[in-house]
């Protein structure tokens, strides 16, 4: 909630969301400026700087990429003010070179990098470890435990990178982002700050020979982390394991030490400075525990630096669990209390058995249907591969989709009818449509068809625009412009008017873009399946680039202005199972409006899903289907 | 007052299909548990699964202290349902043989169904197996009455409503009442109150 | 009777498909653009109509030609006929292709209100033949000419029926023809039955669109006006002047399903209308049925029609292109079958095709 982040009452306990608590403590540390690129879990962290910005006083953007975020907050720091850069774990590859020159040139006013990781890729194409970044560009990380950690690690961030004039990436994963829990608020700062000259001499350079210095600001960070408040220790004297956690694990760690009643035989090391580990407080525990489990999300890179540790200090024995080869955690996939409460039973030979349910005669046992994603009802996605398939079936030249990242990537499933033949990651579909569509010189003789949304056309499909012009590569480039960042929470991109702290942007038009770089382009209602289909079909007889955009305003965010048209089946009309539909709106369209009456036989609206687009009464056989005022 | 939890921590399973308010919900329920003095964590699976995919929130409470965002299996004590598959789902998982669980009968149908490649169970069916697994089973019609009232959208808060009047909860009808104040006004206002205390009536004893 | 699934995987995955268009506009699931006609999306429904009334699925045709034709005398060439005619307009009409006997057929049934709509193919694009349904004489002016790219006309007959119209005259390949009977004979009993008055044409074959862009690549920017195939080759009349094109190059278009047809004259139509190869402006009518009788004498009472004896020797021309046809067809369709390229919509083990096709192996080079 807004006010709770910018409530001027310190010492009150709010129940705060992760990213709350983070932009919570941006706010505290005074920061001016935040940038960033929609993508979960990280999503919320700048939409509320965007709410916020104007009573705050500082200017928070979705920038067209994570590139352009982190260097303009580079640029920021130059002006000597705090600038907060958020990005999920692909994000922090596409700005990758961006973050190891920065390391190298460091910062001044201070940058700090929130990493929001997606373990179990639950809105992501993959799950990966970010803080290896950290360790690869020389920063320091680090990763909170708690709600209350989320925004107190962020002031201290902050803070740090002043001191060392390095930018600080602080590990935030799923569970602590999108989780809630109890955090008090510290005090928002009375006077915002100014942004400082800077002197002909002032520079601000990435450059080799800096490369000293990166380690020498690391040395100060490891130095100052020995102390810090954020690692401690919980346990009996000398444990006989040493379980060392980092981020969410904590918590787990210490549930599972709970359940399993082993708080006086199992020590619990926290950390929250995960990179440069505090070597001289580790050696400390490291030297009472003849064993020691790791757990962390989620690769084991706690894990093999402390085994690095170990290694270089050759009096240690120890040995050492976690998820290196599966010694005691899974390799893959989030943690969860049970994950850890069985690898601690596992590694300290204990048996644990969870409250069972009741038993359940087998003839009482439901078989329950598996919940797959699809598109929201009147979603234009759903009408553009509907169409899309269709006229590749008709035209009967085998085309082949290139997919890429949003709400559309789900066209690869049931719901977009398996459309899509790859997926990659942002921009991947224009330019691997680019190289398919250059082997028609070599015989390929099928259609080539690459899709992008909106946002992800801004992001990183403009370079594959030119690429694909220039090279005259045989493809078609459809841009489903929905007119929103739909999937990470309908964020404002550059082709919006509004901008993220509700002020008039200079909106950047798509087409005139396409022009500009000499392609054509053609404008097309993916409502209108008949016209569309036409459409499509004419475009993948033609040789060379061509770009087709498909607009239509994505229909969950549309509901909430324009509201909804009533849409409804007439019974006598509706052919049902019968040759001539076959239940052609529910198992064919597929949208959750259109759903089957067992009792009656027939096809049905579920008006609380319908938000009333009309398109499944445009493809109704029998024109069963009524639509309030007509089909428009 | 007595800050004790019959359980500590008082483990709740809020669940249902994306789109139906589940985030809302436990967000309301738990803001008015920190307003009391309570640790309260809670667990959420956003994103992806919003498009009409299955959602939970876990929501931990505790006098002592903060848990983590997930419930072991097999610890949850209460199970509140918007949806009926999902709600047998959570409780396989994470019910025992203690768990009351209170859910709305109304069915999402997942594209399986739609498209007749499975078939949706008996509500009576799913209700049974319920029985079997877990204490004690309620079905309450919260979208029939949240509809009837005004809004069909409003079957969460209507449900918070029958949760709050639950005795494990340690909250009184004002409590949630405040946080409701605090996030919505005028019309919107008023018809959640309503709808929340349609829901409270539903339980109280 | 089998449904979309099973049409898909022997006619319209295969080459076998006529376009004749009868599977059309009834259901969702089937689709067409130009000559593309497809199963968009899986159709899970056991018994469809779609399959029932395909031309080109397993058929007694002696049945069928039983249940419609019965009482008139039977020829193995050229189909069951009363009588054969080479018929014109006294007053041509512009645009009529040869004698402008069709058109003239259509005009006789509305005014005669032997049928209250016509389904014709024509307007629009003189190369691209669009159908549509007509209640007036105008609209069959406009119609008049002959289209050599092939239409899935018979989609209009759900039209028809949505419409209202209880009888309803038809111009047709020969293998819409078939797909008219078939659907009078597998209609469903509770179903109504379309009064369906059938004017055949006859056919060698129809071209696939690509002929349309061969044109536009061959001559660009002209405009075409109409099709012709004089004895001579292919005559196409632009807005420059008539372009001749060979026999060969257009051939090259012809659309793969047409190889296996095994009808020439449209022997299951009421009337069947042709060129009269011998002279220009003149048509070739085969009279079949009493509708079909009918139907030409109401023509012919208003003095609009001049009708002739048909030339012996011309009719054993006739009859022998029209067995030559069958021969090249079944030879195609044993081909195929034996390559697993396409499923049999005739018994070939039974007559006549049996023996046929022993015929066309027995002679050298066809």
């Amino acid at each position: 909630m807004e006010w709770m982040v910018t409530a001027k009452e310190p010492g009150k306990t709010f129940l705060m969301q992760g990213n709350e608590a983070i932009v919570r403590g941006a706010l505290e540390a005074g920061i001016r400026f935040a940038a960033a690129y929609p993508g979960s879990p990280s999503s919320e962290i700048l939409t509320m700087l965007g709410h916020v910005a104007e009573e705050m006083d500082l200017h928070a953007e979705w920038s067209t990429n994570e590139n352009c975020a982190f260097q303009a907050c580079m640029g920021a720091s130059m002006g000597k003010i705090r600038s907060l850069c958020v990005v999920k774990q692909n994000g922090l590859l596409t700005m990758g070179d961006a973050l190891h020159t920065a390391a190298l040139s460091g910062c001044w006013g201070g940058v700090v990098l929130l990493v929001a990781d997606d373990p179990n890729a639950h809105s992501s194409t993959n799950e990966f470890d970010s803080r290896h970044q950290a360790r690869a560009a020389g920063i320091p990380l680090l990763e909170p435990a708690t709600f209350q950690e989320a925004k107190d690690m962020i002031v201290y961030a902050f803070e740090l990178s002043e001191k060392l004039q390095q930018v600080v990436m602080v590990r935030s994963v799923t569970r602590i982002c999108h989780g809630r829990g109890n955090v008090t608020l510290g005090e928002l700062p009375s006077q915002p700050s100014q942004p400082k000259p800077i002197g002909e001499w002032d520079k601000l350079i990435a450059i080799n020979w800096f490369h000293d210095l990166l380690w020498a600001k690391l040395d100060q960070a490891q130095a100052a982390f020995e102390d810090s408040s954020f690692n401690w220790y919980t346990g009996p004297e000398q444990p006989e394991l040493l379980i060392i956690t980092s981020g969410t694990g904590w918590l787990y760690s210490v549930e599972a030490v709970d359940t399993l009643k082993l708080d006086d035989r199992v020590g619990i090391l926290k950390l929250g400075t995960t990179w440069p580990l505090p070597e001289r407080l580790l050696l400390k525990y490291l030297e009472k525990s003849p064993r020691v489990l790791v757990v962390e999300e989620v690769d084991p890179f706690l894990e093999h630096n402390v085994a690095s540790i170990i290694g270089h200090n050759p009096g240690l024995n120890i040995q050492l669990y976690g998820r290196h080869k599966k010694s005691a955690l899974p390799q893959s996939f989030e943690l969860n209390p049970d994950v850890v409460i069985n690898a601690l039973a596992s590694v300290m030979n204990v048996t644990y058995q969870a409250p069972q349910t009741g038993e359940v005669p087998a003839e009482a046992v439901v078989t329950i249907p598996n919940r797959d994603l699809t598109f929201c009802a009147g979603c234009p996605h759903r009408a553009s591969f509907f169409l899309l398939k269709q006229t590749l079936r008709i035209h009967e030249g085998n085309g082949v989709v290139m997919g890429d990242i949003g709400c559309y990537t789900m066209g690869g499933n049931r719901a977009g009818h398996f459309l899509l033949q790859s997926i990659g990651c942002m921009g991947a579909g224009i330019n691997m449509g680019e190289g398919l569509g250059q082997l028609s010189r070599f015989g390929f003789g099928q259609p080539v068809v690459a899709l992008a949304g909106d946002s992800t056309f801004f992001h990183s499909c403009l370079p594959g625009l030119v690429n694909a012009r220039y090279h005259d590569s045989n493809m078609l480039f459809v841009i489903l412009d929905n007119s929103a960042t739909a999937m990470t929470g309908f964020q404002p991109h550059p082709g919006i008017p509004v901008n993220c702290m509700g002020k008039p942007a200079n909106a950047v038009s798509i087409e005139k873009v396409v022009e500009g770089i000499g392609c054509p382009v053609a404008v097309a209602d993916p409502y209108d399946i008949e016209a569309t289909t036409q459409l499509v079909y004419d475009l993948i007889k033609k040789p060379g680039m061509k770009v087709l955009i498909l607009r239509q305003p994505c229909a969950t965010l549309a509901v909430r202005s324009k509201g909804r048209r009533k849409v409804w089946v007439d019974p006598e009309l509706c052919r049902g199972d019968e040759c001539g539909c076959g239940r052609f709106c529910s198992k064919t369209w597929g949208c959750p409006g259109n759903i089957w009456n067992y009792q009656t036989g027939k096809a049905q609206i579920d008006e609380v899903v319908c938000i009333g687009c009309g398109v499944c009464a445009s493809l109704c056989p029998a024109g069963a289907i009524k639509v309030e005022g007509g089909q428009a | 007052m007595s800050m004790q939890l019959s359980k500590d921590p008082l483990n709740v399973i809020i669940c249902g299909v994306g789109g139906q308010g589940n985030i809302l919900a436990s967000e309301l329920l738990a803001s008015a548990l920190v307003e009391k003095g309570y640790f309260t964590t809670v667990g959420e699976t956003y994103g992806a699964s919003q498009r009409g995919g299955s959602v939970m929130s876990h929501v931990r409470i505790s006098a002592r202290k903060q848990y983590s965002a997930l419930i072991p299996r097999g610890e949850a004590h209460i199970i509140i349902g918007f949806e009926p598959i999902e709600t047998l789902r959570v409780a396989r998982e994470y019910g025992n043989s203690n768990t009351k669980v209170v859910f709305d009968p109304r069915p999402n149908y997942p594209l399986a169904v739609l498209i007749g490649e499975a078939v949706y169970p008996e509500i009576e069916a799913i209700a049974t197996e319920l029985r079997y697994l877990c204490g004690s089973v309620q079905i309450l019609e919260a979208t029939r009455l949240a509809q009837e009232a005004g809004n069909a959208q409003a079957a969460n808060i209507l449900l918070m409503g029958a949760l709050t009047a639950m005795p494990e909860i340690p909250l009184q009808a004002e409590d949630y009442s405040q946080v409701l104040s605090q996030r919505f006004k005028g019309d919107v206002y008023a018809l959640n109150q309503e709808v929340f205390d349609l829901g409270y009536r539903q339980l109280a004893v | 009777m089998p449904g979309g699934m099973q049409l898909k995987t022997e006619v319209l995955a295969t080459s076998a498909c006529a376009l004749c268009g009868a599977c059309l506009d009834w259901c969702p699931y089937l689709k067409n653009i130009e000559d593309h006609l497809v199963l968009r999306f899986d159709c899970p429904v056991e018994h469809g109509r779609c399959y029932s009334v395909c031309p080109r699925t397993l058929t007694d045709w002696q049945a069928v030609n039983g249940r419609y034709m019965a009482g008139v005398p039977f020829d193995p060439d050229i189909g069951s006929f009363q009588a054969v005619y080479r018929v014109r307009r006294l007053q041509p009409i512009n645009d009529q292709q040869d004698g402008g006997t069709v058109s003239t057929l259509l005009q006789t049934a509305l005014a005669g209100k032997m049928v209250d709509g016509v389904l014709v193919t024509g307007s629009g694009d003189p190369l691209t033949p669009q159908p549509y349904l007509a209640h007036h004489e105008e609209e069959i002016r406009k119609a008049a000419g002959s289209r050599f790219l092939a239409s899935p006309s018979l989609r209009k007959i759900i039209e028809a029926r949505e419409k209202g119209i209880e009888k309803l005259a038809v111009v047709g390949r020969p293998c819409q023809v078939q797909a008219l009977r078939k659907m009078d004979y597998n209609k469903p009993s509770d179903s109504p039955a379309l009064d369906v008055l059938s004017i055949g044409l006859f056919c060698m074959w129809s071209l696939a669109w690509p002929f349309k862009d061969y044109l536009a690549r061959t001559y660009p920017g002209l405009t075409f006006l109409r099709m012709a195939i004089p004895q001579h080759g292919v005559e196409v009349t632009t807005d420059e002047g008539i372009k001749q094109l060979s026999l060969e190059t257009v051939q090259a278009y012809i659309r793969p399903g047409c190889r296996f047809c095994l009808d020439m004259t449209s022997e299951l139509a009421d009337i069947s209308v042709g060129a009269f190869e011998p002279e220009a402006g003149w048509n070739t009518v085969i009279v079949r049925t009493e509708r079909g009788r009918e139907l030409l004498d109401k023509a012919s009472a208003g003095d609009v029609l001049q009708i002739e004896e048909y030339p012996a020797d011309e009719l054993e021309r006739l009859r022998r292109a029209s067995h030559n046809k069958k021969v090249r067809g079944l030879k195609n369709i044993k081909q195929a079958v034996d390559e697993q390229k396409i499923t049999p919509f005739v018994d070939l083990s039974s007559s006549p095709y049996q023996e046929i096709i022993a015929e066309s192996s027995a002679k050298e080079g066809y």
